[in-house]
């Protein structure tokens, strides 16, 4: 980010960078960067709070004003209110047989609770309009399908022609988690993320299947699958 | 959340040491006072506007994002498993303040909101997306803008 605006600023375009990580902020020097201690993903803090996203803005905008760089790295002074769990949040459901059995079973079990999930996710998302689910092309329950097959050793064709097999597995994975946190947050309370992902990973057939998924294919001799198994599936702190 | 010491040793090392790139400048850019100034947001969150083509691994190139985009409209398809995404599924401002800054521009704080905004896939090697970026200030610059406000997640 900080390399795009040091392009942009010798273009004559004045620029100011969220910086997320302070460390690599230090590094790439660029004009002016509001260091925030929020997490990653989250460049302007809690979702759903308009009055705190717009302080983050306005203080990032103010360092345009300044005279006295470069380099402007400021510290914003306040935490996300949202890192903290909500006691009034419940988790929608939890998968008790999910760890029962061979890959076969959680490839049927996963089948079946996608399929569950894509009743609720899709009135959810009618309700609500909006839903980031959709890189894959396919719904909940056909990813859960596609998931599935590749639990069960089949190599499944790319349902679309224009993502490889393993490309078209990511992009599965990433619309099913999308489709399940969307069912989580439409309950009551303001979940951190922690919270979405400890349920997401430990409680659904969902995050069981990917980590097979994962352990499955990080041997694989498709260098494409291999890295795609690696790397995006499961975030690397619940392999550590 | 985001301090290094707050995350898994592996996952803060791999970032304390990410290699970065290092320019011979450091450019410095002044404008008019804020209230005068037209902003644009450019992302690197690997934001798309649905029916376009999602970002795949590291591409290089941008995709634009006009103002009257919708929430509904836009798609996230960064490449890193190591971020949240459910702060944007509840609320695009949080990585892609657009409704802030039109609350801005009408409170009078900022001049305008510029017509088109951009996003990139911010794990790419910022050497292959510097032609496109200069593309981007080209375009930011037919569009008046005077203040980009850089967005990573």
């Amino acid at each position: 980010m900080s390399a795009l605006g040091h392009y942009l600023e010798e273009e004559g375009i004045p620029t100011v960078a969220m910086s997320l990580i302070r460390a690599q902020t230090e590094n790439t020097k660029p004009p002016r960067a509001p260091w925030v201690p929020f997490e990653l993903g989250r460049p302007f803090g809690p979702p759903s709070d308009p009055a705190f996203q717009k302080r983050v803005v306005v203080a990032a905008l103010n360092l345009l004003e300044r005279g006295d760089g470069p380099v402007l790295i400021e510290d914003f002074p306040k935490d996300d209110p949202r890192a903290r769990p909500d006691a009034q949040w419940r988790a929608p459901f939890a998968t008790s047989d999910r760890d029962a059995g061979s890959t076969a079973r959680l490839a049927a079990t996963l089948e079946e609770e996608s399929a569950r999930v894509d009743a609720d996710y899709g009135r959810i998302a009618k309700d609500r309009g909006r839903t980031i689910v959709g890189l894959s092309g396919l719904s909940v329950t056909e990813a859960g399908r596609y998931m599935a097959a590749w639990l069960r050793g089949q190599i499944p064709d790319s349902p679309n022609p224009e993502l490889s097999a393993p490309l078209a597995l990511r992009f599965a994975v990433d619309d099913l988690k999308a489709a399940y946190m969307e069912v989580a947050l439409a309950g009551p309370g303001k979940p951190s993320s922690n919270q979405l992902d400890d349920w997401l990973w430990n409680a659904t057939a969902a995050g069981a299947a990917i980590f097979a998924l994962r352990r499955m294919y990080l041997t694989s001799e498709d260098d494409r699958l291999k890295a795609i198994a690696g790397l995006f599936l499961v975030p690397g702190v619940r392999v550590q | 959340m985001a301090r290094l010491t707050d995350l898994p040793p592996a996952q803060a090392k791999r970032y304390a040491e990410l290699e970065c790139p290092s320019f011979a400048t450091t450019p410095w850019v002044e404008g008019p006072p804020l209230a005068e100034r037209r902003v644009a947001i450019v992302s690197s969150a690997g934001l798309v506007v649905r029916g376009e083509k999602p970002f795949r691994g590291r591409d290089a190139d941008y995709r634009v994002i006009p103002s009257e985009t919708r929430p509904e409209q836009l798609m996230f398809s960064h490449i890193s498993i190591n971020l949240d995404r459910s702060g944007f599924q509840e609320d695009w401002n949080v990585v892609f303040p657009l409704d802030r800054l039109r609350e801005l521009a009408a409170d009078g704080v900022i001049g305008s909101v510029a017509a088109t905004h951009y996003s990139f896939m911010g794990a790419t090697d910022p050497v292959q997306m510097e032609g496109y970026a200069r593309e981007v200030a080209a375009r930011l610059k037919s569009d008046a803008v005077d203040a980009v406000l850089l967005s990573p997640v």
